[in-house]
């Protein structure tokens, strides 16, 4: 019992967490039926029994460190399993099928790295496994294209997205090398302002890097080549505390934009969607979408149209590319305000593992799970408010699909062990 | 009966925006309360206090702030150096487990001593513990 009481804050939020999910599903369900059935409750009550099972698996563990990110990735989980039944009810079960395989992935993660410095060791395994499952879609059978982008692996009846997998090794791979080289990339030799870094060092990265940028391309995920690039930076920045790189970077950005602008059909109309939606020739066909979420932002005012009452369902894709008009349109801006808070607060919580992190692997580690979720969310949002142009990328925990959930649960398991090496070492509880 | 589900439906929904917020309240007061468990431990990590030392660095009377963990030798890589011809280039490592201070003898010519005593395996360092690497003596203060 005593065992139990270890992890106390992260049961207590839980219980939030359980009204929370229960609320919003019966909100959505008395709604939509004008009366309420005790079934509907099956749904939010199977995933707060899975929620309590990790936490009872982390206490009898003995994990230590972290209470928070477990309640807060179970509340947008939450969230988003009612967004599902809202917006696409036909999807619920498989959200449902794929939130247990990815408690089933945050598990495995907890378990099965002995020592989490051992994935540093295999740092070139985890690049090569990145190019080639970023590769896959592009093969022949497995490969399937959706809504213009090749970024899908269907195997048997399973479909997904092999990229949501890649961000993660990705990180592993440039925290490994950057542990490494970190000496020496750190302080270039000068000329005048500007670091020259030391090529030999950086070139495995760059390389990488181009090889991910031209698969992105050939592809057409603009959100998935645009978090490579920040993740890339980010790290970077993280480990040598040279902004000039962060610098080089923006110039990269805008000079790619400008150059696939003009080279990408499919860029092009990204841009002019985001630009002049309401123009004659896109109202009603390229920029249908996001004419209808910003109407949706504009209905929800401030405390929304209630749970269920919005009609969010005129976006077109709304539950996977734009659950958080949704959200907002039925919560208004005091629930956008609040999703936003949590996405804060998570980010927060992640930056402050990465801080206190024993080594620089681990550090950079944390630091570089914490960014992907940060300019995830920062890349959706902005794009479905139209402040910057609409890319692909899914809101973390909440969007429907099952590849992100799963991932985004394993990053939430990397973050606590990162976390619970921590609390060791330090002797903390 | 209609105008009670009706009032009734407003209220979840409102509750829902409400729980989301009290959900909020409580998990930032979590993370303060962390926060300051953390940044207490985060001070009291430790410190050798130099005691002995026959050259210029580390001087005596000097505080060396400890990582999680240490390793202590001549080469200048170490993560404390110890410039003393008695001590070996890789002398010994100095590391927390589970929240105890550890040394263990990383195979030096000289060994290490815990108290006076020569110490044989990985062996648990006390506060006020005093540890002597070549001719070199250092305190652990916590």
């Amino acid at each position: 019992m005593t065992v139990l009481l270890r992890r106390g804050d992260e049961l207590r939020l839980l219980v939030w967490v359980t009204l929370i999910a229960i609320t919003g599903s019966v909100a959505v369900a008395a709604t939509e039926a004008a009366g309420f059935a005790y079934s509907q409750l099956a749904i939010p009550v199977a995933f707060i029994c899975v929620a309590v099972l990790l936490h009872v698996f982390l206490a009898t563990r003995g994990i230590r460190g972290d209470q928070l990110l477990l309640p807060m990735a179970a509340v947008l989980t939450a969230i988003g399993l009612v967004l599902v039944q809202r917006l696409a009810s036909s999807l619920l079960l498989q959200q449902l099928t794929w939130t247990l395989i990815a408690a089933g992935a945050f598990v495995g993660t907890i378990l099965i790295p002995k020592d989490l410095t051992t994935l540093a060791r295999f740092k070139w395994t985890w690049a090569l496994l990145g190019v080639a499952l970023l590769i896959s879609p592009l093969l022949p059978v497995i490969g399937k294209t959706v809504n213009g982008a090749r970024i899908w692996v269907g195997v048997g009846p399973a479909n997904f997205e092999p990229w949501e997998a890649v961000k993660i090794m990705m990180v592993i791979f440039f925290a490994a090398y950057l542990e490494e080289y970190r000496e020496v990339i750190a302080r270039p030799r000068r000329i005048g302002p500007i670091p020259i870094p030391p090529a030999p060092y950086l070139l495995p990265i760059i390389v990488m890097w181009a090889i991910a940028m031209v698969v992105v391309i050939f592809e057409r995920d603009l959100g998935a080549s645009l978090l490579f690039l920040g993740i890339f930076l980010a790290l970077l920045y993280l480990a040598t505390g040279e902004a000039f790189y962060t610098l080089i970077g923006a110039v990269l950005v805008v000079v790619g934009g400008f150059v696939l602008y003009h080279t990408f059909g499919h860029v092009q109309v990204r841009v002019d969607t985001w630009l002049r939606p309401f123009a004659e020739d896109l109202r009603f066909d390229a920029g249908y979408q996001i004419v209808q979420g910003l109407f949706a932002l504009g209905n929800g005012g401030l405390f929304g149209a209630g749970l269920g009452n919005g009609m969010p369902d005129r976006i077109p894709v709304v539950w996977s590319d734009f659950v958080f008009n949704a959200f907002a349109e039925e919560t208004g801006f005091a629930g956008a305000i609040a999703l936003l808070a949590l996405y804060l607060l998570f980010v927060y919580r992640g930056m402050l593992i990465a801080v206190r992190a024993p080594t620089p692997f681990l550090q950079l580690l944390a630091g570089g799970l914490s960014f992907i979720v940060a300019f995830q969310t920062l890349v959706i949002v902005g794009g479905n408010a139209r402040l910057i142009p609409l890319t692909g990328v899914t809101l973390p925990f909440v969007a429907y699909g099952g590849s992100s959930l799963v991932t985004n649960w394993m990053l939430v398991a990397l973050l606590i062990r990162v976390s619970d090496i921590t609390a060791r070492t330090r002797g903390t509880p | 009966m209609e105008i009670t589900f009706a009032v009734l439906l407003w209220g979840v929904r409102i509750a829902f925006l409400f729980l989301l917020y009290l959900f909020l309240i409580r998990a930032f007061g979590a993370l303060t309360r962390s926060m300051r468990t953390e940044s207490a431990a985060e001070r009291s990590l430790g410190t050798l206090i130099v005691e002995r030392s026959p050259a210029r660095t580390p001087r005596v009377g000097e505080r060396l702030a400890l990582r999680a963990s240490n390793t202590m030798g001549r080469d200048a890589g170490n993560d404390i150096p110890l410039p003393d011809e008695a001590a070996s280039a890789r002398h010994a490592k100095l590391e927390v487990r589970d929240g105890e201070w550890w040394i263990e003898d990383l195979g030096s010519t000289n060994g290490t001593l815990v108290n006076g005593v020569r110490i044989e395996r990985p062996e648990r360092v006390r506060n006020g513990d005093e540890i002597a690497i070549g001719r070199v003596a250092l305190r652990l203060e916590r």
